[in-house]
């Protein structure tokens, strides 16, 4: 083998690059597996905030320190990490989310919410959230609210926050 | 050296007695889950099959489940379904137009006695002349009868509970890309 060739391919130092690989393998495999989780979006519910089959990733850390706010968004898992739901966090512990003429009303009050471009009309009575759960819904409100999967999710259910 | 080689050796042919052990008498989770796996295999035929295929197909898929199943079906947009024994579940099989079901994530609970098992996994199926997959969690409870795992009761996890019940195409969610299933 040409000199050149073995240096593109292994470099000067063998042994280093042997040990840069390792590193990176290893770094890639924690990372990806228990950091950030890479994902790939399907379904229509988060529209017009992450469009179908675009790629994006979890982070799993973002509530070591804090738990999850009103806006984020969130993975819920179902039996395991293949596929999860993908919604925005709404309402939060102890407090009743209801539905009236396509406005979020929280504890009485109309949420404020800037992602919702398109008006809907939904309507649902109000609900209790326990103290470890949360509210949540996709972006899409345009469709009907019988074809949208939303609803109270308990706190161990949600894995992670979009970082994109 | 020679006795370098020789615990190399040793140590090889330790690790192959164990796994032709564990080939040979695999545990009752790894068995759950080739039978789970095997189940959403025959479950999926498409309706482009001939009607002979799809009956073998949906007496074979009563075949997983105990002549005594209890079914509780609580599926996007369907009224809930009950179903009480594996002759109806050939009959749902046989006017179900799955053409690809999986299981992409399943966690096996053995109980202590080995005797019975829980199995809780996501159902993710591709329905014909639907868009989009159908993606539901599911609780499976198995006993083993006659030195067969076989399932005596599903029930619908609600993810989301209180949740409205929609259409499968309309669902939100993601697939690990880290894992991706085939």
């Amino acid at each position: 083998m040409p000199r050149w060739v073995s240096i593109v391919v292994v470099g000067r130092n063998p042994r280093a690059t042997l040990v840069r690989v390792t590193v990176l393998v290893v770094t890639c495999l924690i990372v990806f597996n228990f950091v950030l989780l890479p994902i790939r979006v399907e379904g229509i519910s988060m529209l017009p905030t992450y469009k179908d089959h675009s790629i994006n990733f979890i982070n799993r850390l973002a509530y070591l320190r804090h738990e999850p706010q009103r806006g984020d968004i969130v993975s819920i898992r179902l039996a395991g990490l293949h596929v999860m739901y993908l919604k925005r966090i709404i309402g939060l512990p102890g407090e009743t989310v209801a539905f009236e003429n396509g406005r979020v009303v929280i504890n009485g009050e109309v949420l404020d919410e800037p992602y919702e471009k398109t008006a809907c009309d939904w309507n649902r009575p109000p609900v209790k959230l326990g103290p470890d759960e949360y509210f949540v819904v996709g972006d899409n409100r345009t469709m009907p609210k019988e074809l949208h999967q939303f609803g109270e999710t308990s706190r161990d259910r949600i894995l992670g926050k979009l970082i994109l | 050296m020679k006795i370098v080689l020789r615990i190399v050796l040793a140590a090889a042919l330790v690790a192959l007695g164990v796994w032709l052990w564990t080939v040979l008498f695999p545990s009752p989770e790894k068995v759950i889950r080739r039978r789970l796996i095997e189940l959403a295999h025959t479950a999926s035929v498409s309706i482009s099959d001939g009607d002979l295929v799809r009956l073998a197909a949906a007496r074979r898929l009563a075949s997983f489940f105990s002549t005594n199943v209890e079914v509780n079906l609580e599926l996007s947009g369907l009224p809930h379904q009950n179903i009480m024994d594996r002759d109806q579940i050939t009959q749902a099989a046989l006017i179900a137009h799955t053409r690809t079901v999986k299981f992409p994530d399943i966690s096996v609970t053995v109980a202590p006695g080995k005797q019975s098992a829980t199995a809780d996994l996501t159902v993710e199926a591709e329905i014909s002349g639907e868009q989009g997959l159908v993606v539901q969690e599911m609780k499976f409870t198995l006993r083993k009868i006659d030195g067969e795992w076989l399932i005596v009761r599903v029930d619908t996890v609600r993810t989301l509970s209180r949740g409205r019940q929609i259409y499968p195409r309309h669902f939100k969610l993601c697939t690990v890309a880290g894992s991706f299933h085939s």
